[in-house]
C-alpha cells in the first residue's frame, strides 16, 4: 500500500499548551482516511500543520516521500487541496472568482474556464456561478470550497470537518463523491456514523495522541469508543447496508 | 443533484466591469478637463480643452497666434492643471491604499490611516508647524516632519503587531497595534497643541489637518505620480494574490502564499504610498474608505484585479470635484478639502448602500 502522505511524531505547542504530541498519521493513496475524536483533540491542528498554519516544532510531513518544508509553498499548494472549517470571505467574492483563485495561474483563459466550470458541474453549483458567497447558505458555501479544491487539480485533497453546515443529503453526496473521486482524501469528521461507512482508514485522537488506528471496524470498538469519547458504542458490519456505527444509549 | 446552467450573472458582472473601465477613464478625462474651468477666474471648459489640446499637441501654436488670453493659459496650464493632476494622484492613491489596507486587515472598514500612518503624519508636521526648526525653510520642514512621523507610526504598528502575534502578522494585531499608536500619536499632536503660544500656528494645525492640495506645482508632481503609477501597478499585478488574502491566512497559506512576508511587504508598499501624498497634501480622509466599496458596489466584485484600476479612476475623479468644490464654494474663501469629501462623500456612499442593500462586504 503506497503511502500519499505521513505525519510523523508531530509535536505542536500553541499558547504554551501541547496541542499534539507526537501524533503520527499514514494517509495511503487513493483511499479516504478519517481522523476523529472530541473537541480540542488536536485533530484540526494536524492538518493545518500540513500548510504551516500551525507550525511544528517537531516531526515530519511526507507528501509523496518529500518533506513539505523542503517542497515550498507553491509547490504544495500544487499537490494539495484544502477544505478548511471555516472557509469563507468577509468580501464578497462571486462563487465563480472563488473557485477561480485555486486553479493554477499558468494555465490560459480557456483552459481556466473549463477548470472551473467543470469543477462547479461536477457538484451541481453551475447555476450558483454568479452569486456572491456572502449570499449563500454555509452549506453551499461549504460545497464551494470543495469545488475550488477539485479546480486545483490535485489529487490529495484534505479537508476539515467538511459536512459541517451540511444537511443530511449534501453530507452524503459530498462523501459520496470524495469516496468515488479516486483521489486521496484526509478527512477529520465527528460524524462516527459518516466515518465508519466511508472511511477507509480511521484514528482516533484524544489529547494529542492517537488511541487506535485501522479499519472503521477495528479502530470503533466499544473500548476504543469508551476511551476516547467516554460513551458506549461500535462500529457493525451489516450485509446488506454495509458498516454503521451504533451508539449505546444509555 | 442540481439544474446544470450557465450562470447569466457571471456574464452580467463581467459586462459591467468591462463597460465600466472605458466609463470611468472617460469621466476621469472629463472632470479634469471640466474641474480645471472651475475657480475665481472663469474660463469655459471648451477654452480649457482647447489650451490644454494646444499645449499637448501643438507646441503652444494657437497660444502664439492670439487664440486665448496669455493670462487664461497661465492660469489653466500653470496653476490648476498642476492642482488638478496632483489631485488625480492623491485620490488615486489614497483610493488604491484603503482598497489594499481592507485586504491587508481583512477588514470592510479599514482606510488608509487605520495603521497610525495619519496621526504620525498629524504629530510630525504639528511639530514642525509649532516649533520649527530655525535652519530650515518652513514648507519642506512640515512635508518632511509629516513624512517622518507617517513612517516612524507605521514601523511601530508593525513591529508591536509581530510581537504580540508571536512572529506572525496577524490582522487582528495589525488593527489593535493601529489603534494604540493612532492613540499615543493623537495625544502627541494635543500635548504639542497645548504648548503651543501663537493662535496661527494652532490653526495651521487644524488646517493640515483637514488636508488641502494648495500646494501643487509642476516642479512636485514627479514623485508622486511615480510613486502613484508604481502603486497601481505592483498592487494590480499583485490583485490576485490580495484575493486570496481576502479569503483568510489560512485559505491563503494553503494556497501557496507566504501570508507574512506577503503582508509585509504590502503593508510597508501602501505606508510609504500614504506617507509621501499626504506629507504633502495633510489628512484628506473617507476617499480611501469609501471609494473602494463604490467600486465593489458599482462592479459588482471584490475582486482586486478590477477594484484596484477602477478605484484609482474613481478617486481620483472624486478628489478633483472635492477639490473644484473646495476652491470655488464659497468664493475666494477656500475650504479644507476634507470636509467636502466626508459632506459629499458620506451621503452618496449612503445613497448607494441603501439602494443596492450592500453590507459592506460587496
Amino acid at each position: 500500500m503506497k503511502l500519499k502522505a505521513e505525519y510523523q511524531n508531530i509535536h505542536v505547542t500553541l499558547g504554551g499548551t501541547e496541542i499534539l504530541k507526537g501524533l503520527s498519521v499514514q494517509v495511503p493513496e487513493g483511499m479516504v482516511t478519517g481522523i476523529a475524536g472530541p473537541n480540542g483533540c488536536g485533530k484540526s491542528t494536524l492538518v493545518k500543520t500540513t500548510f504551516g498554519i500551525c507550525p511544528y516544532r517537531q516531526g515530519e510531513i511526507l507528501v509523496d516521500g518529500v518533506p513539505v518544508r523542503r517542497m515550498g509553498r507553491k509547490k504544495l499548494a500544487r499537490e494539495v487541496g484544502y477544505v478548511g472549517q471555516d472557509s469563507g470571505s468577509v468580501f464578497d467574492f462571486s462563487v465563480y472568482e472563488v473557485v477561480e483563485m485555486a486553479v493554477p495561474p499558468q494555465w490560459d483563459r480557456q483552459k481556466r474556464k473549463e477548470a472551473v466550470e467543470s469543477a462547479l458541474r461536477e457538484l451541481g453549483l453551475l447555476p450558483l456561478a454568479g452569486r456572491g458567497i456572502q449570499t449563500l447558505s454555509g452549506g453551499e458555501r461549504k460545497m464551494v470550497f470543495l469545488a475550488r479544491a477539485l479546480a486545483q487539480d490535485v489529487d490529495f485533497i484534505i479537508l476539515d470537518e467538511p459536512t459541517n453546515h451540511l444537511d443530511i443529503r449534501r453530507q452524503l453526496f459530498l462523501l459520496d463523491y470524495l469516496k468515488r473521486s479516486g483521489k486521496t482524501i484526509l478527512i477529520v469528521l465527528h460524524d462516527l456514523r459518516l466515518a465508519s461507512h466511508y472511511c477507509d482508514f480511521l484514528y482516533l485522537v484524544k489529547e494529542g495522541k492517537a488511541v487506535c488506528r485501522g479499519t472503521p471496524m477495528e479502530a470503533l470498538t466499544e473500548e476504543h469508543v469508551m476511551e476516547v469519547f467516554g460513551v458506549a458504542g461500535r462500529a457493525v458490519e451489516r450485509p446488506e447496508e454495509g458498516r454503521d456505527f451504533l451508539l449505546h444509549m444509555p | 443533484m442540481f439544474p446544470v446552467k450557465a450562470g447569466a450573472k457571471t456574464r452580467r458582472r463581467s459586462l459591467r466591469q468591462a463597460l465600466l473601465f472605458p466609463a470611468l477613464a472617460f469621466f476621469l478625462l472629463f472632470s479634469i478637463v471640466y474641474t480645471i474651468s472651475i475657480g475665481s477666474s472663469d474660463i469655459p471648459a471648451m477654452e480649457v480643452f482647447g489650451i490644454l489640446k494646444d499645449q499637448l499637441f501643438q507646441g503652444g501654436r494657437e497660444l502664439a497666434q492670439g487664440a486665448w488670453p496669455v493670462s487664461h493659459y497661465q492660469i489653466v496650464w500653470n496653476i490648476r492643471l498642476p492642482r488638478v493632476l496632483f489631485g488625480v494622484l492623491c485620490g488615486a492613491g489614497l483610493s488604491l491604499c484603503g482598497a489594499v489596507m481592507q485586504a491587508l486587515v481583512l477588514n470592510p472598514i479599514a482606510d488608509p490611516y487605520v495603521l497610525g500612518i495619519s496621526s504620525g503624519a498629524s504629530a510630525g508636521a504639528a511639530w514642525a508647524l509649532l516649533m520649527p526648526l530655525p535652519f530650515f525653510n518652513g514648507q519642506y520642514q512640515t512635508t518632511l516632519a509629516a513624512m517622518c512621523g507617517a513612517l516612524l507610526s507605521s514601523f511601530t504598528v508593525y513591529f508591536m503587531a509581530r510581537a504580540a502575534g508571536g512572529g506572525r502578522l496577524r490582522p487582528v494585531s495589525l488593527l489593535l497595534s493601529g489603534t494604540a499608536v493612532n492613540a499615543v500619536m493623537s495625544a502627541v499632536t494635543s500635548f504639542l497643541i497645548f504648548l503651543a503660544k501663537s493662535p496661527e500656528s494652532i490653526a495651521a494645525v487644524y488646517n493640515w489637518q483637514m488636508g488641502s492640495l494648495a500646494s501643487a506645482q509642476w516642479a512636485t508632481l514627479a514623485f508622486p505620480c511615480a510613486a502613484v503609477c508604481s502603486g497601481l501597478v505592483i498592487f494590480t499585478v499583485l490583485g490576485s494574490r490580495l484575493n486570496l488574502l481576502m479569503m483568510g491566512d489560512e485559505d491563503a497559506a494553503a494556497m501557496g502564499m507566504s501570508v507574512k512576508a506577503f503582508r509585509t511587504m504590502m503593508f510597508f508598499l501602501c505606508s510609504v504610498l500614504v506617507a509621501s501624498l499626504i506629507s504633502v497634501t495633510g489628512l484628506i480622509g473617507f476617499v480611501g474608505l469609501v471609494v473602494p466599496h463604490i467600486v465593489r458596489i458599482l462592479s459588482g466584485t471584490s475582486n482586486n484585479r478590477a477594484v484596484l484600476p477602477l478605484s484609482a479612476l474613481f478617486g481620483g475623479a472624486y478628489l478633483i470635484w472635492a477639490d473644484a468644490i473646495a476652491r470655488s464654494a464659497f468664493g475666494s474663501a477656500e475650504l479644507p478639502i476634507g470636509i467636502i469629501t466626508a459632506f459629499v462623500g458620506a451621503p452618496f456612499f449612503l445613497y448607494l448602500m441603501i439602494r443596492k442593500k450592500y453590507g459592506g462586504t460587496g
